[in-house]
């Protein structure tokens, strides 16, 4: 066991695309060094944080696709973990003086019963009655929020807590906390990378295939889903905890818990590929760091007056959508695929060549077209 | 909160009236084509602002506005359907994907080009009707143009041939061009209908409340609700739930707190969800 273990784990021995992840991890986990020789001064240092930034929606990503990806299951609300881990890291900080370590643990206690509680209805709910209900428990948190401006701060969210580490200045503050970031992102991406290739991510691999086809092998899907929404919830729960208690972010609805947040990770992990949780982590990088650069363009569009800056968003969906129909595998497999087939070592596909984003829509056209066409 | 009882009830029914109109057009795009359009409150939004920059930055009448309100959503939601949606329609992710975002985009786009404050759109009709202590004629309007729409739809789709065909191909597509009727050409029509219905809607939205660039959200949000409640893909069922949500949601807001609005139907959608997920006329969805 421990044999294999070592030889699994020497980079000598690894595949070639795993020895190739391995050096961009590397890569990204030196940013600061590169940046430093790359730009002069502060310039560097705003564009480490942007990195730091990228590597928290990275990870948001990853925990969208560690049950989505995998599952099938849609959920079009993950924002809501997010926003439970970071506020009520935050709220306990900032209410109770609970410092931040222990605040950032209770956070995501609590974003894992929230995933706990939206999982269990997700056991008898199919297709898109999930995606709507998953939809809605955001958008029922932020009226809650609203409702209860007094403590949530509303639309505007909650003060800063207090920062994760203690720092001085500007450049020592940067460092620290690309860091903490980059060390969380190592930590989520290799549990998540674990539990998704082991027998129990084949397993919910099998449920996006066909559910019905587990419960007949004896298995309890449910089980299964529900220990993926728990997973899911909990590390983004972290992510987002970890995230507030840094100064590139503040607990708003904005940052933790609009729509657009729980979009912008669909659009992530689709975009870098599907049920990879890697290509979800690169999508989600990308992601930040393209919409960061593109809101610094100063240009107007023309005819509309209004600032390239201002639509970032806009663009950046109509881009997502060109790929979408291009390579509806995600960049990552078509990488992966074109790079075999440039050094020759084109092999059978395991699972029938189909991409998780083919199977999962799949599934919901059976749920849409149910008893009408046949 | 000492409002009195009687102008509560009459502004529920009158709200109720909105949301029917609203959430027919949404459940005829599902229950018709099976595409769960996220634009539609989008279209809504179209609706008040057409109105808007035909009556008062224009100089148009109202009543001209009033027909700007219908013709552009429905164009609008043609294009849509036409330019995307019709090419993914089997994708359900992507069609959600794809109408959210152009959701996003047109609200981006009034809040560059208009601005965040509110706009304010004249009524249709003026003073007041001495019924039960003086109700707004314009809200008196609304009421009778929903009932008057619906009627209308109700007929349309029991009667008349393309009523019975777009009634055909929501039952069954494969069956419905096995007689002749072209799917695409169906759903089209919904999709125009619904995107006329919608800024009708939000033209009196509009000019009940005001328009601004994010008013979209919160009927699509209530749509979802009251569609679920009312069984996905029954008009009558979605008619019957608007009035169920519509004086939830009124009666919450004047008697248990203003800030709540939105927050119980949202409790009632997930409960439905949970309990009865088929709604109140809903078809079974047969495996």
């Amino acid at each position: 066991m421990s044999d294999t273990l070592t030889s699994k784990l020497n980079p000598l021995s690894l595949p070639l695309r795993q020895q190739l992840g391995l050096l961009a991890l590397a890569l990204l986990g030196l940013t600061p060094f590169w940046m430093e020789l790359l730009y002069a001064g502060d310039q560097g240092l705003l564009h480490i944080r942007t990195i730091t930034i990228a590597m928290f929606i990275g990870m948001f990503a990853m925990s969208w696709d560690s049950v989505s990806g995998y599952t099938g299951q849609i959920s079009f609300g993950h924002a809501l973990f997010f926003a439970i881990g970071g506020y009520g890291s935050a709220l306990l900080n900032l209410g109770w003086g609970v410092p931040p370590v222990a605040a950032v643990a209770l956070g995501t206690v609590l974003a894992a019963v929230a995933g706990l509680l939206i999982g269990v209805p997700a056991l008898r709910l199919e297709g898109p009655y999930l995606s709507l209900v998953t939809l809605v428990a955001p958008l029922i948190l932020l009226q809650v929020f609203i409702w209860r401006s007094d403590v949530f701060g509303g639309e505007l969210g909650v003060s800063n807590p207090d920062p994760l580490v203690a720092t001085s200045g500007f450049a020592q503050e940067t460092y620290v906390y690309f860091y903490v970031g980059f060390a969380l992102f190592v930590l989520i991406l290799a549990v998540l990378l674990a539990v998704t290739r082991s027998d129990a991510g084949s397993i919910l691999t099998a449920i996006r295939e066909d559910e019905d086809a587990v419960a007949a092998s004896g298995l309890n899907p449910a089980k299964f889903k529900t220990f993926a929404f728990v997973l899911s919830a909990s590390v983004g729960g972290l992510a987002g905890a970890v995230f507030v208690h840094t100064p590139m972010a503040s607990p708003t609805p904005s940052q933790l818990l609009a729509q657009t947040v729980s979009i912008e990770v669909i659009i992530a992990s689709v975009l870098g590929g599907m049920g990879t949780i890697v290509g979800a982590a690169l999508g989600g990088m990308f992601l930040s760091v393209f919409r960061s650069q593109l809101s610094n363009v100063n240009a107007t569009v023309p005819g509309l007056g209004v600032s390239v800056g201002d639509l970032d968003l806009v663009i950046f969906a109509v881009v997502t959508l060109f790929i979408l129909f291009a390579l509806p595998g995600g960049v990552l497999r078509w990488g992966i695929v074109t790079g075999r087939s440039l050094i020759g070592a084109d092999g059978a596909a395991a699972d029938g060549g189909r991409t998780p984003v083919e199977q999962t829509l799949e599934r919901f056209r059976e749920f849409f077209r149910g008893g009408r066409d046949d | 909160m000492a409002l009195p009882l009687i102008d509560v009830v009459a502004n529920a029914v009158m709200m109720s009236a909105l949301y029917a109109l609203v959430a027919i057009g949404f459940t005829l795009i599902f229950g018709v084509g099976g595409v769960l359009n996220l634009a539609h409150g989008a279209t809504v939004t179209i609706g008040a602002f057409s109105a808007y920059y035909a009556s008062e930055v224009f100089g148009f009448s109202i009543w001209v506005g009033a027909l700007a309100a219908i013709l552009v959503p429905g164009l609008f939601s043609a294009a849509l359907y036409k330019g995307m949606i019709q090419r993914v329609e089997d994708d359900p992710i992507t069609v959600m994907i794809l109408t959210l975002v152009t959701a996003i985009a047109v609200e981006e786009i009034i809040k560059q080009g208009f601005g965040t404050q509110p706009a304010v759109i004249s009524s249709l009709l003026t003073g007041q009707v001495s019924i039960a202590g003086g109700i707004q004629a314009n809200s008196l309007l609304v009421f009778a143009l929903s009932w008057v729409i619906i009627g209308l739809l109700f007929f349309a789709i029991n009667y008349t041939k393309t009523g019975k065909a777009i009634l055909a191909t929501s039952m069954s597509t494969k069956g419905a061009s096995l007689v002749g009727i072209e799917s695409d050409r169906m759903y089209l029509y919904t999709w125009v209908l619904a995107g006329a219905f919608a800024g009708l809607a939000g033209l009196f939205l509009g000019s009940i409340q005001t328009a601004s660039w994010s008013m979209g959200r919160a009927p699509l949000v209530l749509s979802f609700s009251i569609v679920v409640l009312g069984g996905i893909g029954s008009i009558r069922g979605s008619v019957i739930g608007a009035y169920i949500i519509g004086f939830l949601e009124t009666f919450t807001m004047s008697y248990v707190d203003s800030s709540l609005s939105g927050l119980a139907s949202l409790v009632v959608l997930v409960l439905i969800l949970l309990a009865k997920p088929e709604g109140l006329f809903g078809r079974e969805f047969t495996e």
